[in-house]
């Protein structure tokens, strides 16, 4: 316990200046220091620095929905192959995560072909994503005597909202951060939630609004027959067909099925029509423009209506093929609305509509406000401990300030080397860590004192404060482990700030004072041939 | 100079007060289970969900006319935040649905369930600018809204970090000394927790998810307390063994007497700056963990040393010598 071999101190030595080096950035601007000096300080949680905290969610019926939208006209195309002489006419319904397919002709007989288009739908019914279990992607089976019922297993179901949920956060990066420059985190937290954290002085009202839009881009053929329209306004809509409005083009009927989506999208701009108003121009990819033109060829002098997020923004008449993919929207745009919505389309279409569960909001005023009372209540808290200390253990006393001081410079460093998050709470822990750490010091101490008070040499009583206070320090020290870890695995936001700092607090108080003050008693009482401590 | 006028040594007869420190005890307990029961405890956004705000108070803003410019009855309140600024305190929970726009009533019952706390967030917002001119930039100073399935999903893991803390922590007890410290550990921390709710259900503090990291922290610095009386315990026991248990245990609160209070001493040094200085963010959570020493302290002379007397002491059953020892020296 009082050998300090070279060795040992040399280990000492470098762990208070590696604290030193990691905690350095927090107060002096090292932007000119050299490339193997850190540079960052320990990153400031939203609480102390001011920002947005948006807690989002998928939800696994649009994320099915969706796909289940997307497979219908696969099957379209299955059954209405051009080579085949005997295409199957049917209308496809999705209906949460299911999808009815209805014929809608029979042979001679009154028999619908239920097996055979079964048998068609197969073979676009490509094998379960990654295809490690083998499998395919949807169930169909057999519903009725002229309906197919289109399922989604669970393994697939899973795969699909971790493909969704990863191209979520694609989206949401290219739609609040266009140019990758801003400091936005978005972290994926569990199967099918998003949390994104704006630290400065985001607008949360634009944020939302710019993710609350499903992106959901498509252009469906229109049925505009006024009767129709009348018998849809009145509840009876066209079955396969959705009743939609938009602000220049009125009620219309719409295709549920869309003939071209979001994916088919290559980019969106903002651009200006011939009398210079803003517009919104976008161009198709190789195989959307093949759907447009084909499209577009099959259904000449028919509207096509461009939707958006269920809103037709305009719905031209299809004069003839169109061939090439570039297409424009005009309209009643102001020019930020038609930049807003071109990102929007270029970031392209959300898999599912995003729900905001937990939106949390701090100025950057209460952020410093925050920061200032936490310096001033931990300079203050640290000065009362060290006094304190001094008063009661005088010599030791010192040498256990000094560890303190050591204690305070490794959380630091350890803090910013660890990359962890500093909050509010975060401050307290380390406050109560000081507050605590002076308790292994005491333990410590009261020991030495009790050995000296039994007659014992200075350099005796030292070694047999240490050996006998080591298990009470680990024994109580390990409790208040168990409490940080849990705090940091099960907590979430400004508890896991807390945790962490009380974590690493422990550690390096048991560190700094089992060690740093064994250290500096023992060099002090060989260098000065020291007899006997006032404790 | 301090150490010099506390007594060398402390023959105070902890244990001849046990019966009135159980009386004590269970008037608080009793207490505290009741007031829990009739008051329970004042929920904040995190456990309740809704939205709490702080608005920068001006001339024109102030409790009145925020009250005026919120079109349903929410809770508000003049206060005092971080740095003596003069700030209006919200709180609210859903608006009344005919407020909400044709757009929320459209939605599905379920979705309206998930989006009413945001939607009336936005509301409020919209009010606040509209009526009172404020920049939500600057003068909305903070705006946290809590929907109902987070809310729900913070308060279950903050109890099963409490439960899971708990049972991990008893069984390091059991591991590191005998069964009978191990129920005076569980009984104590058991005893410091309810008290403490207690207090926060008779004082109506809100109880936030701070909160909960603060009685993770009274768990913590409890155990630590009882642990450290606990290993002066064993290791008198193995000194002095025709001693009888009571005076084993009153020996062992004497000698560790001095550091108890010289550590509660400089936490709570260190927990009053906090309290007075850190803002009023903190000011719940510090309030907790002061009273989370005092009791702590409190139960580990009173509860778990008691218990351990009623229970009595077996040490043959555990020989393995856990003190590193006194070898060498002499």
């Amino acid at each position: 316990m009082l050998q300090f071999p070279l060795w040992k101190v040399i280990l000492i030595v470098l762990t208070l200046a590696w604290g030193v080096v990691m905690a350095l950035p927090n107060v002096v601007n090292m932007s000119g220091a050299p490339g193997f000096m850190p540079r960052e300080g320990v990153n400031l949680g939203l609480d102390l620095r001011g920002g947005v905290y948006l807690e989002m969610e998928i939800r696994s019926e649009d994320v099915i929905g969706g796909r289940l939208e997307v497979f219908a006209r696969d099957v379209r195309t299955a059954l209405a192959r051009t080579d085949s002489a005997d295409p199957v006419t049917h209308l496809a319904e999705v209906n949460g995560q299911t999808m009815t397919i209805k014929l809608t002709r029979a042979d001679e007989a009154g028999n619908f072909p239920v097996e055979a288009a079964i048998a068609r739908i197969d073979k676009v019914n490509g094998p379960l994503e990654g295809g490690l279990a083998g499998g395919k992607t949807y169930e169909v089976t057999r519903a009725g005597p002229d309906s197919i019922l289109v399922t989604v297993p669970e393994n697939s179901e899973n795969l699909m909202m971790a493909d969704a949920l990863a191209k979520t956060e694609t989206i949401v990066r290219r739609r609040v951060d266009p140019d990758g420059v801003a400091e936005i985190s978005i972290t994926p937290s569990g199967v099918d939630r998003l949390v994104l954290e704006a630290p400065g002085e985001p607008d949360p009202e634009r944020l939302k609004s710019l993710l609350s839009r499903d992106g959901r881009m498509t252009f469906n053929i229109v049925d505009d027959s006024p009767s129709a329209i009348t018998a849809a306004q009145a509840g009876v809509v066209k079955p396969g067909y959705r009743l939609l409005s938009g602000p220049t083009t009125g009620d219309l009927l719409v295709r549920s099925i869309p003939e071209i989506v979001g994916s088919d999208i290559a980019n969106a701009s903002q651009g200006n029509d011939e009398a210079n108003r803003p517009q919104i121009n976008f161009r198709l990819n190789s195989n959307g423009a093949r759907k447009f033109f084909e499209t577009t060829r099959v259904n000449t002098n028919k509207r096509f209506a461009i939707v958006l997020d269920d809103v037709i923004m305009s719905a031209p008449n299809i004069n003839e093929p169109i061939a090439g993919g570039n297409v424009r929207i005009t309209g009643d745009f102001t020019m930020e609305e038609a930049q807003d919505l071109a990102a929007i389309i270029s970031a392209g279409e959300m898999p599912a509509k995003l729900q905001f569960l937990d939106q949390r909001t701090v100025s950057a005023t209460l952020g410093r406000d925050s920061i200032n009372a936490g310096i001033r209540a931990s300079v203050i808290g640290i000065l009362l401990v060290a006094g304190f200390m001094i008063l009661a253990y005088n010599l030791l006393g010192i040498f256990a300030v000094a560890s303190l001081a050591a204690n305070v410079v490794l959380i630091f460093g350890a803090l910013s080397g660890l990359g962890a998050t500093l909050t509010l709470p975060g401050i307290a822990g380390i406050i109560l860590t000081i507050g605590m750490a002076v308790d292994a010091n005491v333990l410590v101490f009261e020991r030495i004192r009790e050995e000296q008070q039994s007659g014992r040499s200075l350099l005796t009583s030292v070694q047999a404060g240490y050996e006998r206070a080591l298990s009470t320090i680990l024994d109580a020290n390990i409790t208040t482990l168990i409490a940080a870890a849990i705090l940091y695995l099960l907590g979430s936001g400004p508890v896991k700030g807390f945790a962490a700092t009380l974590g690493i607090g422990i550690l390096t108080s048991v560190f700094t004072a089992f060690v740093v003050t064994r250290w500096l008693t023992v060099m002090w009482i060989k260098t000065f041939k020291t007899k006997k401590l006032s404790v | 100079m301090l150490m010099k006028i506390w007594p060398k040594e402390t023959h105070l007869k902890f244990m001849n007060l046990r019966m009135a420190g159980t009386l004590l005890s269970v008037v608080l307990l009793t207490a505290s289970v009741f007031f829990l029961a009739t008051r329970g405890l004042n929920f904040g956004v995190d456990f309740a969900g809704g939205t709490a705000m702080e608005i920068n108070a001006t001339e024109t803003v102030n409790e009145g006319t925020v009250r005026a410019a919120i079109p349903f009855s929410a809770d508000v309140n003049a206060a005092v935040g971080t740095d003596a600024r003069r700030i209006v305190v919200v709180k609210f929970g859903e608006a009344p649905e005919a407020l909400l726009g044709p757009e929320f009533q459209a939605l599905t019952t379920a979705e309206k369930a998930e989006r009413a706390s945001g939607a009336t967030n936005e509301l409020v917002v919209r009010s606040l600018v509209e009526k009172l001119g404020i920049d939500p930039g600057t003068d909305l100073l903070k705006n946290d809204t809590v929907g109902p399935k987070v809310s729900k999903e913070l308060f279950r893991d903050g109890i099963t970090a409490l439960v899971v803390a708990l049972i991990l922590m008893l069984a390091y007890i059991w591991y590191r000394f005998e069964w009978q410290f191990s129920i005076g550990a569980v009984a104590a921390l058991a005893h410091d927790v309810i008290i403490t709710l207690g207090v926060f259900s008779f004082l109506q503090l809100e109880f936030n998810l701070t909160t909960i990291a603060a009685l993770l922290t009274i768990i913590g610095y409890s155990m630590n307390d009882t642990v450290v009386v606990f290993d002066r315990v064993r290791e008198e026991r193995r000194k002095y063994k025709k001693m009888p248990d009571r005076d084993v245990i009153d020996l062992a609160l004497n000698s560790t007497l001095s550091r108890t209070l010289l550590t509660s001493g400089t936490t709570l040094l260190a927990l009053l700056a906090i309290f007075f200085l850190g803002g009023p963010v903190l000011r719940g959570m510090s309030f907790a963990l002061i009273w989370g020493i005092v009791i702590g302290t409190y139960s580990s002379i009173f509860i778990a040393s008691s218990i351990v007397l009623s229970l009595g002491m077996d040490l043959t059953q555990k020989t393995v010598d856990d003190t590193p020892g006194f070898q060498g020296v002499g």
